[in-house]
């Protein structure tokens, strides 16, 4: 399948699942169906208001064969980049909408001989994909979902009830979820895929590496996990202009901000799409893709998760 | 309009492969510039290039139908051209998926397919060819859905998994292979499988494709172009057959070399897949005879100033060695040294007789 | 002849205990091996009786070492043992390359990962050859050619190894030019 540019999609339906979370449904423009959506994939949802620009990228909770929508849940969260509180409070059932492929970089292990699903909150969305296709493999799952006391209802409901292998647990404050018992006495060729709060997942990490799992056994997903720092000043050294990027964005933001297009996709620093060459400055290294070495080379910044330890930085771009 | 298939032509045997004056022009010839060295050379498999068979998802020609009794016959003497390892059943029904969307979509006059849920429902009209099965269900196909689709495609495939922060072939459909076994390497990792190609490894170029290729986008498909020659328009030039094939390679004499001598290229496409988060690697060959090269004169020129100067590793690892210098002077004969065009267009519509 | 440039030759290392993982079993193709544990971490051992036991085993010993009479015995109980066995195992393999890739090839069926998997070749560089033409094995292969066992074509042996098969590639040295057979070196031992 060759996709060129973006997907036009419409917002066929917007469903409220409790107080702060809602489904919205997307249909092709003008019909037809979408790609086969990988399990565990995300779309890079483009929004646009009157005088700004969102890119967000948000799991399909629709399995691969859905292919006459796709479907996102989203929180509504109170330190909102914009993109929740957009898509809550303004974007209204047959709203036009841009999408991205949809892209894998939390995909099911080929070789695993079983697979253990952990997460948090919202953070189950990518699992709900990964459950029918599990299901229809025949594979052997379990899956953990911890979340507020007040949202068991809301996630039974979404795994479903009575689905086997799946577990609902409510984990009030001060509760800690017990994962080494989880983890413990698993089968050889066992998978732990962990998506949710950085605690959740670097604990489920931990976990499994004091229970002897090694690297290619632990599976997190890695979109969505920037922070900011200090602020800074990008020069893009082709126009010479300059922008400053502040202390909660994102440097890719701040480009997106200043109406250049910048090449991204994942935004998470997994995909290596938006490295951009560094002339100038020392880059504060925050993805997945270079290696340790291109890292301390310092000659490519990805710009949707990494900043600068110096106050400037000079891009070729 | 529909593709005019030579049902009859053959690559074995009496070697009966022929291309049209069509097919020279549309030849994907792979030299761009007068010098050829190995570089990442990998573009966006986009359905627009320099040859019109670079215009669709899967390039099929007048020797599609020829091209897969050829598979069928390979595959009757030897099964293991097609192999599969079990955890790529999710990877097998994306292949399937891909091509009969991709043929049915780029040539409808020729494949269609109906979908009803996971009931599916294929016609092949050039292989004559109607079924109807669930998607989903290996069982209500006449072999795998790997095997299946890729008996009806030109070219071979083999199936990437990607894991470990690595490639591995796990899978493949190769009959029409430029001397490498499946059998031998399946199952090997992105290094291990290009551990035979000389030069390349020490300038990075497989750490750098390997890295692409990790990243290598669902939508967004890659190609290049990769070249050999051959003795006859021999598809079937496997490392299994080579005590068939190998003696032909001391039979070029300088007047049957124009005839005999082919240049044997692939275009080379890699797409993610959706389900299974493998690669498919499609190897798609095209033969074209000395004799119609040298009716290209841009081409001719070119292909002598890309052999003079080939490093002699290559002329070793591509296997000219033993015709190298027969071919070289004959090609040097008509090459006035005039400078050519960039790109690999053949800068004229038509073909002298 | 030589083709030692080709990069699908395993590169291997001398055994140490991996401390990231909770239980350790070391496998070797001889009694003789080295096996560098760290003090604390057991490990449990398993062996291959040297040929002139000619089948005899010795008795179980206390600390876990056991000894088989071939390694063909010892990968069919490591299969058995791995279908039954925990994520956090570690597994090290001593001896010769085809047994070191036998060995990864079950613990791979069994789940596990080139993580979780270490080699360490010892003993003969005999080759495993595989003709590439007729499928063949051909066993401890000292010489860059040799005949096929199973089709009789002069086999040159590549450096071309496959750890599927865990064998070396062998093809027809004369395909092109027949009788055209250089000199077998004994090059592998």
């Amino acid at each position: 399948m060759i996709v060129e540019g973006k997907l036009s999609a419409r917002v066929a339906e917007i469903e409220l699942l409790n107080p702060t979370l809602k489904r919205f449904r997307f249909v092709p423009e003008g019909g037809g169906t979408f790609p086969t959506s990988p399990p565990g994939a995300h779309v890079l949802v483009t929004l646009r208001d009157t005088d700004r620009v969102w890119q967000n990228a948000y799991s399909l909770v629709t399995p691969p064969d859905q292919r006459d929508h796709y479907a996102i849940i989203v929180r509504r969260v109170v330190e909102s980049r914009g993109g929740s509180h957009f898509l809550h409070d303004m974007l209204k059932a047959g709203d036009a909408v841009e999408l991205g492929v949809p892209a894998s970089l939390f995909p099911i292990a080929s070789r695993a001989r079983k697979h253990i699903l952990i997460s948090g909150g919202i953070g189950v969305t990518p699992f709900l994909s990964y459950l029918p296709v599990l299901a229809l493999r025949g594979a052997n799952y379990e899956l953990h979902q911890f979340c507020a006391g007040d949202e068991v209802e809301t996630f039974r409901d979404l795994l479903g009830t009575d689905a086997a292998g799946v577990h609902v647990h409510s984990a009030g404050l001060g509760a800690r979820p017990d994962l080494a018992a989880l983890l413990a006495d698993q089968p050889l060729g066992t998978h732990v895929y962990t998506c949710g709060p950085e605690g959740l997942m670097d604990a489920v990490e931990e976990t499994a590496r004091g229970l002897g799992w090694t690297p290619h056994a632990i599976h997190r997903e890695s979109f969505g996990g920037a922070k900011g720092g200090e602020p800074f000043v990008v020069t893009l050294a082709r126009s010479g202009r300059s922008i400053e990027v502040g202390a909660s964005q994102t440097l890719l933001e701040a480009l997106e901000g200043a109406g250049i297009e910048a090449p991204c996709l994942c935004r998470g620093g997994a995909c290596g799409v938006c490295l951009l060459p560094v002339v100038e400055g020392l880059p504060d290294h925050r993805d997945h893709v270079l290696s340790d070495a291109e890292k301390s080379e310092g000659r490519l910044i990805a710009t949707c998760v990494s900043r600068a330890r110096s106050e400037t930085l000079v891009l070729d771009f | 309009m529909g593709i005019h298939f030579k049902t009859d032509e053959t690559f074995r045997d009496d070697f009966s492969y022929r291309n049209s004056d069509a097919a020279v022009l549309r030849f994907p010839f792979p030299f761009g510039e007068d010098t050829y060295r190995y570089s990442v050379n990998i573009e966006p498999h986009v359905k627009a290039g320099p040859s019109p068979a670079f215009e669709h998802a899967f390039d099929v020609d007048e020797h599609y139908v020829a091209e897969c009794r050829e598979r069928a016959i390979v595959l009757d003497h030897d099964p293991k051209r097609c192999q599969v390892l079990p955890h790529m059943m999710p990877a097998q029904w994306d292949t399937l998926e891909l091509l009969m969307e991709s043929l049915s979509t780029d040539y409808p006059e020729h494949f269609s397919l109906t979908r009803d849920g996971t009931a599916w429902h294929w016609i092949n009209r050039p292989l004559n060819l109607d079924q109807r099965f669930v998607f989903g269900d290996a069982s209500t196909l006449p072999c795998e859905p790997f095997e299946y689709i890729t008996r009806q495609a030109q070219g071979d495939f083999t199936l990437q998994d990607q894991r470990d922060n690595n490639l591995y072939v796990d899978g493949g459909m190769v009959t029409t292979q430029a001397d490498w076994s499946l059998e031998f390497d399946i199952g090997m990792s992105f290094h291990e499988w290009h551990g035979p190609v000389p030069l390349a490894h020490e300038i990075g170029v497989f750490d750098r494709a390997l890295q692409y290729l990790l990243r290598l986008q669902y939508g967004h498909p890659v190609r290049r172009l990769n070249w050999t020659m051959t003795i006859n328009p021999r598809l079937d030039t496997s490392p299994e057959n080579y005590p068939d094939w190998g003696p032909d390679r001391t039979t070029l004499t300088a007047e049957n070399i124009a005839g005999k001598l082919h240049l044997r290229v692939e275009l080379q496409t890699l797409f993610r897949l959706p389900r299974s988060n493998a690669i498919l690697f499609g190897i798609r060959c095209y033969l074209i005879s000395l004799q119609d090269i040298e009716r290209v004169k841009k081409w001719h020129k070119r292909l002598h100033r890309v052999l003079a100067t080939l490093p002699p590793e290559l002329v070793e690892y591509k296997g000219l060695i033993r015709f190298y210098d027969l071919l070289v002077s004959r090609l040097a004969a008509m090459d006035d040294g005039t400078p050519l065009s960039l790109g690999i267009q053949p800068d004229q519509t038509q073909l002298p007789a | 002849m030589s083709d030692q440039f080709i990069k699908s030759r395993p590169v291997y290392q001398s055994l140490a205990v991996d401390s990231s993982g909770l239980r350790h079993l070391l496998v070797s193709d001889s009694p003789a091996f080295s096996f560098a544990a760290l003090p604390g971490q057991e490990a449990e051992i398993w062996f291959v009786a040297a040929p002139d036991q000619e089948g005899r085993t010795r008795p179980p010993e206390a600390g876990g070492g056991r000894c088989f009479r071939s390694p063909r015995h010892l990968i069919d109980r490591l299969d058995h043992r791995l279908a039954r066995e925990r994520m956090g195992l570690r597994l090290y393999a001593s001896g010769t390359e085809d047994f070191l890739w036998d060995v990864f090839n079950t613990a791979q069926r069994a789940g596990m990962n080139k993580q979780e998997i270490f080699q360490c070749h010892s003993g003969t560089k005999a080759r495993r050859v595989a003709c590439v033409h007729c499928r063949t094995f051909n066993h401890a292969v000292t010489t860059t050619i040799v005949r096929c066992e199973g089709c009789g074509a002069n086999l040159f042996v590549r450096d071309h190894f496959s750890r599927r098969l865990s064998a070396f590639m062998g093809v027809k040295v004369d395909a092109e030019v027949a009788g055209d057979v250089p000199p077998a070196e004994q090059a592998y031992s």
